[in-house]
C-alpha cells in the first residue's frame, strides 16, 4: 500500500469523523441537558441535506448562504420542536421521548419519500468538480470545507459552553439537574437553547455534507445509528468525549473499508460500542463528571 | 371480568381461531390470522420487556430475523429439520440476548435502549454484506416445505396457508401462554416493581438485572422461534426480516394496547394486523400515519387503552360504596 492511498483514507476518514461529530455532539448535547434521546435526528440531518439540495439546486444559492440559511432554519427547528413536542413529555421521560421522537422520525421519513421518491440527487455546484492535487494525491474542495466548518462549530460550541453564561448554566443543568434548580436556572430556556444548538449543529452538517454525497430521504437513517453508538461510546451526555469518539470511528471505519471486508467494515462502530460498555461502562471519556 | 368469566372467554376465543379455517378457507384470511399470529408473539415479546420490566427494547427484530437465517440456514444448508433448525435458532437468540443485555445493563436502561437500536440496525446491514453467510440481498428464497412426524407415524406436510396457520397460531398461542404465565406469577410481580421504582425494588432484595435478563431472554427465545416458522411460509429470507417497518409495528401495538397490559396488546396486535390490509394506503402514508398515532399516544395517552381501562377501573374501585339500605 504507497502513502498517498492511505493518506486519502485517513483524510476521508477525518472528513467523515467530523460531520459524525457534529451529529452526535448535538444528540449527545440533548441528552446531557434534557436526558432524554432524539430518535429524529437523523431525519433532521436527512431534511438539512435535501433543503440544502433545493436551495442551491433550485434557488440558486451559492455555497455559504445556503450554509448559513440551513443552520437557521436548523436552530428555528429546535425551538419548535422542544417547544411544540418534547415540552409534552414531563417527569421520567426516556423510553416516551424514543417513543415520541420515532413518530416523529416516521412522518418525517416517510413523507419525505412520499414527496420526493427515493431517488438519489446528486448537487452539482461548481465545487463538485473541484480539487485540489499534491502529487498522487486529490482531495475535493467540497470536503476540505466541511472539514474547516465542522471544526469551527467545534470551536464555537466549545466558547458557548465554556464562556457565555447560558452556556455555562447547560452544562450546570447536564452536570446536577436539582442543583442547578436551586440556583434557579431556568431549566426551560437552558433546554431549549440546547435542543436549537443539537439541531442546529446537524442543519450545519447535512449541509456541508450535501455536495458530497447523494441526498435522498432514508439517509439519515444509517447515520443516526453511527451517532448513537458514537455518544455511547464518547460517554453518555459527553459532549467532547463524543468528538473524539466521533473522529476516531471516522478515521477507523475509512481505514476499515480500504483494508477489510465490507460486512466488518459495517460493524466496526457496533463491536467498538459493545467493546467500551464491558471494558469502560462509563464510556472512553467519562469522569464523572459530564459536558 | 371474574377469573372464571375470563377463562371461558379464552377457551370460546381459541375454539373460534381454531375453527377458523375450517369455516371460511380463505387464503387471504388465513394470511392475515398467520400474520396476526406472528406480530403479537412479537409484540408480547416487546411487552414483557417493555410494558413489565420498564426497558424499551429495538432488539425483536434482530431475533426474528436471526431466528429466520438460522432454521434456513441449518434446513438448507445442513439438512435439518426446521423443528432443529428453529430451536437452535431460538437458544442462539438467548445467547445474543444475553451479550447485549448484559455489557448494556451494567451501565443504564439509557444504554440498553441505543444498544438494542445498533443491534436490530447492524443486523440488516449485515445480512445484506455478509453474502457467503446470508447469499447477500438476493436473499435465499425457495425454502423446503417442512414436515412435522406426528404420533403414530402421521407426517403433516405443511403446505396450505391454512397448514401454516395451524403451525403459527398454535405456536402463537404456546407463546402467549408462556408470556401469560411469567407476567402473573412471582416474577412478573416482580418485574413490573422493578418498572415502577427500581431503587424501592432493589430494597426489597429483588435484583433488576436478572429479572431484566430474564424477560428479555424469553421474549428472545420466542422471536427466534416464530421468526424460523414465519420465513418457511414466506418460502423465502432476504434481509428485509431486519426491515424496521416490523420495529414500528411492535411498538405501535404496545404503545396503543397499553405497555404493561397483556390482553390490551393482544387485542391491539389482532386489529393492527387486520386494519392496515383494509385501510389499503400505500406504505408510505400509513406509516407517516403510524407515526403521528405514536406522537399522539405519547403526548396525550401514554398509558394506551390498557392503561385508560386500568385507571377507570381504579377510579371504580375508589368510588365510596353505596351505603346498604336501612332494613
Amino acid at each position: 500500500m504507497d502513502w498517498s492511498f492511505f493518506a486519502q483514507l485517513l483524510l476521508n476518514g477525518l472528513v467523515m469523523g467530523v460531520i459524525y461529530a457534529l451529529v452526535a455532539m448535538g444528540l449527545s448535547l440533548i441528552f446531557g441537558v434534557l436526558e432524554i434521546v432524539n430518535f429524529a435526528h437523523g431525519e433532521f440531518y436527512m431534511l438539512a441535506s435535501m433543503l440544502a439540495y433545493f436551495l442551491t439546486a433550485q434557488w440558486g444559492f451559492d455555497y455559504w448562504a445556503t450554509i448559513l440559511v440551513v443552520t437557521g432554519v436548523g436552530v428555528a427547528v429546535g425551538y419548535v420542536l422542544f417547544e411544540g413536542l418534547l415540552l409534552g413529555l414531563r417527569g421520567e421521560a426516556f423510553e416516551r421521548s424514543i417513543l415520541l421522537t420515532m413518530g416523529l422520525s416516521m412522518v418525517l421519513q416517510n413523507g419525505a419519500v412520499f414527496l420526493f421518491t427515493t431517488n438519489p440527487h446528486l448537487l452539482e455546484s461548481k465545487l463538485s468538480y473541484q480539487n485540489i492535487v499534491v502529487g498522487d494525491f486529490r482531495m475535493p474542495v467540497a470536503r476540505l470545507y466541511a472539514l474547516g466548518l465542522g471544526f469551527a462549530a467545534f470551536a464555537v460550541l466549545y466558547l458557548i459552553l465554556h464562556r457565555t453564561r447560558i452556556g455555562k448554566a447547560m452544562r450546570g443543568v447536564a452536570q446536577n439537574r436539582a442543583a442547578a434548580d436551586m440556583v434557579g436556572i431556568d431549566a426551560r430556556a437552558v433546554s431549549r437553547l440546547a435542543v436549537a444548538i443539537g439541531i442546529g449543529l446537524t442543519g450545519l452538517a447535512g449541509a456541508a455534507l450535501a455536495p458530497v454525497y447523494a441526498v435522498h430521504p432514508l439517509m439519515g437513517f444509517n447515520f443516526v445509528f453511527k451517532a448513537f453508538a458514537i455518544i455511547i461510546i464518547g460517554g453518555l451526555g459527553n459532549i467532547s468525549g463524543a468528538a473524539i469518539a466521533a473522529v476516531m470511528l471516522g478515521v477507523i471505519e475509512s481505514l476499515a473499508g480500504g483494508l477489510l471486508p465490507l460486512a466488518l467494515t459495517d460493524a466496526v462502530a457496533f463491536l467498538s460500542m459493545i467493546a467500551v460498555l464491558l471494558l469502560r461502562p462509563q464510556g472512553l471519556f467519562g469522569r464523572g463528571v459530564r459536558v | 371480568m371474574t377469573g372464571r368469566e375470563l377463562s371461558l372467554a379464552v377457551i370460546a376465543g381459541l375454539i373460534a381461531l381454531f375453527a377458523l379455517p375450517l369455516v371460511i378457507d380463505n387464503d387471504y384470511i388465513m394470511a392475515l390470522g398467520i400474520s396476526f399470529a406472528a406480530m403479537s408473539v412479537l409484540a408480547g415479546g416487546l411487552n414483557l420487556i417493555y410494558g413489565y420490566t420498564g426497558l424499551l427494547s429495538f432488539a425483536q427484530v434482530g431475533f426474528f430475523g436471526i431466528g429466520g437465517y438460522t432454521a434456513t440456514l441449518l434446513v438448507v444448508d445442513r439438512g435439518w429439520s426446521l423443528w432443529a433448525g428453529a430451536a437452535v435458532g431460538g437458544v442462539l437468540c438467548i445467547a445474543v440476548a444475553l451479550l447485549i443485555g448484559y455489557s448494556s445493563l451494567r451501565l443504564s436502561r439509557h444504554a440498553f435502549a441505543i444498544v438494542s437500536l445498533s443491534f436490530a440496525l447492524l443486523c440488516a446491514i449485515v445480512a445484506r454484506d455478509w453474502p457467503e453467510l446470508t447469499r447477500g440481498s438476493m436473499g435465499i428464497p425457495g425454502l423446503p416445505t417442512p414436515v412435522m412426524d406426528l404420533p403414530g407415524g402421521l407426517r403433516w406436510r405443511i403446505v396450505d396457508p391454512s397448514d401454516f396457520y395451524y403451525l403459527l397460531m398454535g405456536f402463537a398461542v404456546i407463546a402467549h401462554g408462556a408470556i401469560y404465565l411469567v407476567v402473573t406469577s412471582r416474577l412478573g410481580r416482580a418485574m413490573r416493581a422493578i418498572k415502577l421504582n427500581e431503587p424501592l425494588a432493589q430494597s426489597q432484595g429483588i435484583n433488576p438485572l436478572s429479572y431484566r435478563l430474564l424477560a428479555l431472554s424469553l421474549s428472545a427465545l420466542l422471536a427466534g422461534i416464530v421468526g424460523g416458522l414465519f420465513v418457511f411460509y414466506l418460502t423465502i429470507i432476504d434481509p428485509s426480516i431486519f426491515d424496521f417497518y416490523y420495529t414500528e409495528t411492535m411498538l405501535i401495538s404496545v404503545v396503543i394496547g397499553g405497555p404493561g397490559s397483556f390482553w390490551g396488546v393482544l387485542a391491539s396486535s389482532a386489529v393492527l394486523a387486520v386494519l392496515p390490509d383494509m385501510l389499503r394506503f400505500t406504505a408510505d402514508l400509513r406509516m407517516v400515519l403510524y407515526g403521528v398515532a405514536l406522537i399522539v399516544a405519547m403526548l396525550i395517552f401514554p398509558g394506551g387503552v390498557g392503561g385508560w381501562l386500568y385507571r377507570r377501573q381504579v377510579a371504580r374501585w375508589r368510588r365510596p360504596k353505596p351505603k346498604a339500605p336501612a332494613p
